[in-house]
């Protein structure tokens, strides 16, 4: 598929999306708010100031702060301990079950606790957040340092190198399809604790917004604040990590590129 | 174990003596069964611009000598001399071809030689002759900002000949590096092979588990059996330019065979 063809079918794909949702508003609408209502709260949503007189981008700013330095700590955090648990067959056997234990801490919990232990304020959310993604990531990096090819590093020992060019021409290399995928998950998964904890503990950011915006049965609004995340995660997808994915990832062969020789 | 080849220079007062292995041995514990032996007292010689096979079964310890002679593995016991003075790999100028290529995906053909280059340390001015001069030897003079995934088989393993050419080793260590290519490809390689090899004057040791491939390319060649032990130095002795239809090289081929039958087969 070309890319006007791939941007074609995208287009189409938004456009029918639309048009069900209208239908839908129009046939339920008492389950679906409806389409130009929903635009209408939108509207308001991004040109008046909301609750304790802060503007949409206030709490959308809120949001991502706390969602991205969370997902800073984590992958740093998560990428270490996935590589020792990859590298190290000791420490694989002893804290390899404690990941899996980890992983099947409900989030919910974990934010409620984080709440007991350092109460209703935004360093719960600091704390809470990167405790929930951290496993995910060092879950990825494991599974990539396991498969890190034995024979480049005894290709790269013969000629040499040093432990400079071992990390970043060998080592980097085969970790950044999971770094990426990583980092995916990371930021699909820490966006909703995000959320969760902005809902119960805090009162700026989106999830308090939406929160709020419940508390008074405003359908409307809270479509609209999910339009505004979501988007802009669509933003950061397109715009950001999938382009640079491209670029990291150009040696790899593709359908089209491919050009065998001999 | 990681820097084993930083330091690694000519000494040129032994350069063009012949490289002599004495009773290597190597053995790895086996966890509550003793130890596997891998390497039997083994004795070697590389002379000077030679043309040496050594050929054993798949499993016998070949890449185990090798790698003892590159320096990746340490010998349980054993010397390496030469011109009458022990060495260590970091005295010896060597390059090492695997059995697969081991390019780096990640960079085009001309980066992975340009990485064999900062490994050991070849100046940056270098670099641009250097990879020309041995992509061109290998007859990938146009390939230099492809992709390795782009390639076949043959074109990779021949980027790996001009990654170990291009630090311009004195010894080039061959590990079975035809072995999964179909046999045209091998053929091609194997005569371009020949070609550099007369015409740079490089020492080769090839290891090889096919008689046929030994016959064609050695001076001479090694056997050793499947406990680790070499039991047999033959000369080929067949004139260059050599042909593969050559009823000659049939013959050699056939005798070496029932020597090497017997010893392996027991």
């Amino acid at each position: 598929m070309n890319r006007t063809q791939r941007f074609g079918y995208g287009v189409a794909s938004i456009a029918t999306l639309l048009a069900i949702w209208y239908a839908g508003g129009i046939t339920y609408p008492e389950v679906l708010p409806g389409l130009p209502e929903t635009v209408d709260s939108l509207v308001t949503v991004l040109t008046t100031p909301g609750p304790y007189d802060h503007m949409f981008y206030f709490h959308v700013w809120k949001t991502i702060e706390m969602l991205f330095a969370s997902l800073i700590v984590s992958m740093i955090l998560g990428t270490l301990l996935g590589i020792a648990l990859g590298r190290s067959e000791t420490l694989e056997s002893t804290i390899s079950t404690w990941i899996y234990a980890w992983l099947a801490i409900p989030s919910l919990v974990i934010v409620f606790i984080s709440a007991i232990w350092i109460g209703f304020n935004a360093s719960s959310g600091f704390f809470a957040v990167p405790v929930v993604i951290t496993p995910f990531v060092a879950l990825n990096m494991w599974e990539g340092a396991r498969n890190l090819d034995s024979d480049l590093a005894e290709m790269a020992e013969f000629f040499g190198a040093d432990r400079v060019q071992m990390f970043t021409d060998i080592i980097v290399p085969q970790l950044a399809p999971f770094l990426f995928a990583s980092f995916r998950s990371a930021l699909s998964i820490g966006w909703k604790i995000t959320l969760l904890v902005e809902a119960f503990l805090l009162t700026r950011g989106v999830g308090f917004m939406f929160r709020r915006y419940f508390d008074q049965y405003d359908l409307p609004t809270m479509m609209s604040w999910l339009i505004i995340f979501v988007v802009f995660l669509i933003v950061v997808e397109y715009g950001v990590l999938a382009p640079l994915h491209e670029r990291v990832m150009r040696w790899r062969p593709d359908a089209e590129g491919v050009r065998v020789t001999e | 174990m990681m820097m084993a080849a930083e330091e690694r220079s000519v000494s040129s007062e032994t350069t063009g003596e012949t490289l002599e292995l004495r009773d290597i041995v190597k053995h790895y514990p086996r966890p509550g069964q003793g130890r596997i032996q891998v390497l039997d007292e083994v004795d070697l010689d590389v002379e000077s611009g030679a043309f040496v096979s050594l050929l054993g079964p798949s499993g016998c310890g070949k890449t185990t000598l090798m790698n003892v002679i590159s320096g990746l593995v340490e010998p349980t016991e054993g010397t390496m001399r030469r011109g009458g003075r022990d060495v260590t790999p970091n005295d010896l100028s060597l390059g090492y071809i695997f059995q697969e290529p081991r390019l780096l995906d990640w960079k085009t053909v001309a980066g992975n030689i340009e990485f064999a280059l900062e490994a050991r340390d070849v100046p940056e001015s270098e670099w641009d002759e250097r990879v020309t001069r041995y992509l061109e030897m290998v007859n990938l003079d146009t390939e230099g900002d492809n992709y390795p995934t782009r390639l076949s088989g043959g074109m990779k393993q021949r980027v790996a000949i001009a990654r170990a050419l291009a630090i311009e080793p004195e010894i080039i260590l061959m590990d079975e590096p035809f072995s999964s290519l179909d046999e045209i490809t091998a053929r091609d390689l194997r005569q371009e092979l020949l070609d550099i090899w007369q015409r740079e004057q490089k020492t080769i040791l090839f290891v090889t588990h096919d008689i046929n491939e030994a016959v064609f390319l050695s001076d001479y060649l090694y056997m050793m059996n499947s406990n680790g032990k070499m039991f047999a130095r033959r000369n080929i002795g067949i004139d260059r330019p050599r042909q593969y239809d050559d009823p000659e090289i049939a013959q050699r081929e056939a005798e070496l065979y029932r020597e090497f039958h017997e010893h392996v087969v027991e």
